[in-house]
């Protein structure tokens, strides 16, 4: 990774023949210690995205000053937006970094300076990696799954119809980026809601012709504090998040079917 | 590439950031749904009334006053008050304050039309909450008892509006309060499930915004007829009424 085999586009108009980008860095060694920002400076290449970026300070950590510096800490799996492990701060909003393209970041302005942050609204563990667990507490508190342990063989699962598998397929595309939580003015510790990405799973899970056993409880779980009722209809969610879940039509919907089962309850129980 | 440190282990002590969802625990379900349906009914309903009387100062004084007494002669109108306007409003403002206090809006960041409408709708209910505590005060509980007189009532009102402060408070009151019932019929649709494609919510906003607009313009019809239409009206548009026969005494829906 020389800069001897960097190729210039011709596109660009800076004066030295090495373009570089600038990006600022929010740091943090421990969950405790104290937050502090680093300017680093990478040769550029074009199509980069900030995952590549994280990648050439890793392989060189010097900081825009020449002080020698830790790699930065992040999470990434997949580089192909489909993990959700990369969710970040990206110019003080919440995007994936493997998918958060640098050219288009800088748009006509080469000589911006990138910002990265962790996200705000989950504990750091170290630089950017956060500690998203709250999502997994979220799913298992709703059961987000479909039952099909049992002391014998349960044998085939009952017949899904096109028509369902069409409307549970966009649903099923959440990768639990956490993105959907971060943007929401009612995530937060006053409220301690739920969020987007948990509502959306419990209905994918509610139209499972297997999963619909357990339906109830996962309208009943929505219920209680924190859950679908703290939802003030911002529609962040569905604006930032990466897969394009309908979350807000997700909402709508198990808004209207835990109403519902709580007014039976109310009635029968 | 860069791998991150486990999350922490954990332990006894309550876990950092924002907490996981209370299944099936608490009240909060129930409050929040209250507050979601008292600000239609009655709150709402009542505001539509509110309007539609306050329209009649469109037909000047005698007809406002007519009005008024009308609404005064309801069968067990001091109840109705309390019941259906009161307690339901302080309700809803109280919960809608504490609903603010617990929200991060975050419009800064993240400038999209939905969340302009989730901030909007905390400003014009607070702009709501703080000029009714002030009318309620000033106009039914201070001053000449409308109750008592409601041949008073478009004087009262012409005399509060002379100061062009007050006239002000008014007119921006008047949309904001508009704006936030508009607004709160839709995210009512939304959030119980009435309206949940997305279609379906663009068109009902259609309609949320129709019925916000013409309220408004009722309101500020009332506004322009009380203070350039019929100015100087009798202070008593209705001599022959006597307190005696404004039965109940001491309560008014219309000035409330
Ligand atoms: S719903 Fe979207 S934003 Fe939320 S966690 Fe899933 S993929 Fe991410
Ligand atoms: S690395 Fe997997 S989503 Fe970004």
């Amino acid at each position: 990774m020389g800069t001897a085999t960097l190729e210039v586009p011709v596109t660009q108009k800076t004066a030295t023949s090495a373009r570089r980008i600038k990006v600022e860095i929010r740091r943090q060694a421990s969950p405790d210690a104290k937050a502090t920002t680093e300017t680093f400076e990478i040769p550029y290449r074009p199509n980069m995205n900030i995952t590549s970026l994280l990648g050439e300070i890793a392989l060189n950590p010097v900081d825009v000053s020449g002080r020698e510096t830790t790699p930065v800490t992040y999470d990434s799996n997949c580089l192909e937006e489909i993990c959700g492990s990369c969710a970040m701060l990206i110019d003080g909003k919440a995007m994936m970094a493997c998918s958060a393209l640098v050219d288009r970041l800088l748009g006509d302005k080469p000589d911006k300076t990138i910002t990265l942050a962790p996200l705000s609204k989950f504990p750091v563990v170290r630089d950017l990696a956060v500690d998203r667990s709250v999502l997994f507490e979220n799913l298992k508190a709703v059961k987000a799954w479909v039952p099909i342990d049992g002391s014998y063989d349960l044998g085939a699962g009952p017949r899904q119809q096109p028509q369902i598998q069409e409307q549970r397929y966009p649903l099923s595309n959440c990768i639990s980026c956490t993105i959907c939580m971060e943007v929401c003015p009612q995530f937060n510790d006053a409220t301690g809601f739920v969020g987007a990405a948990t509502i959306a799973q419990a209905k994918l899970f509610n139209m499972d012709p297997a999963g619909s056993v357990l339906k109830e409880e996962r309208l009943r779980a929505l219920a209680g504090d924190g859950g679908i009722q703290e939802c003030g209809f911002a529609q962040n969610c569905v604006q930032a998040c990466p897969k394009q879940l309908p979350l807000t039509e997700a909402i709508s919907d198990m808004g209207r079917d835990v109403f519902v089962q709580q007014v039976k309850d109310f009635f029968t129980r | 590439m860069a791998a991150s440190a486990p999350p922490a282990p954990p332990s006894t002590t309550r876990r950092r950031g924002v907490q996981p969802l209370r299944a099936a625990e608490g009240h909060s379900y129930l409050w929040r749904r209250l507050h979601s349906l008292s600000g239609i009914v009655p709150i709402g309903a009542f505001l539509i009334e509110h309007i539609l009387s306050n329209f009649e100062t469109w037909n000047g004084p005698v007809a406002y006053g007519k009005q008024v007494l009308f609404l005064n002669s309801l069968p067990l109108v001091r109840i109705l008050e309390w019941v259906f306007i009161f307690i339901p409003l302080a309700f809803h403002a109280g919960y809608g304050v504490y609903i603010w206090l617990r929200g991060r809006s975050n419009v800064n960041v993240y400038p999209w039309a939905g969340n302009w409408g989730y901030y909007a709708q905390r400003i014009t209910g607070l702009i709501a909450f703080a000029y009714i505590i002030q009318h309620v005060w000033r106009q039914r509980f201070t001053g000449v008892d409308l109750p008592h007189n409601p041949g008073m009532a478009f004087h009262k009102v012409q005399v509060e509006l002379h100061n062009p402060w007050m006239l002000a408070i008014y007119v921006i009151a008047m949309i904001a309060t508009c704006w936030h019932f508009a607004y709160g019929i839709w995210l009512f649709a939304a959030k119980w499930g009435i309206t949940p494609g997305d279609r379906a919510r663009k068109r009902f906003g259609y309609i949320c915004a129709v019925v916000g607009t013409g309220l408004c313009i009722m309101g500020l019809a009332s506004i322009y007829a009380v203070v350039w239409k019929y100015p100087n009206a009798p202070v008593n548009a209705l001599p022959d009424q006597h307190s005696s026969l404004t039965l109940p005494a001491s309560t008014s829906l219309a000035t409330s």
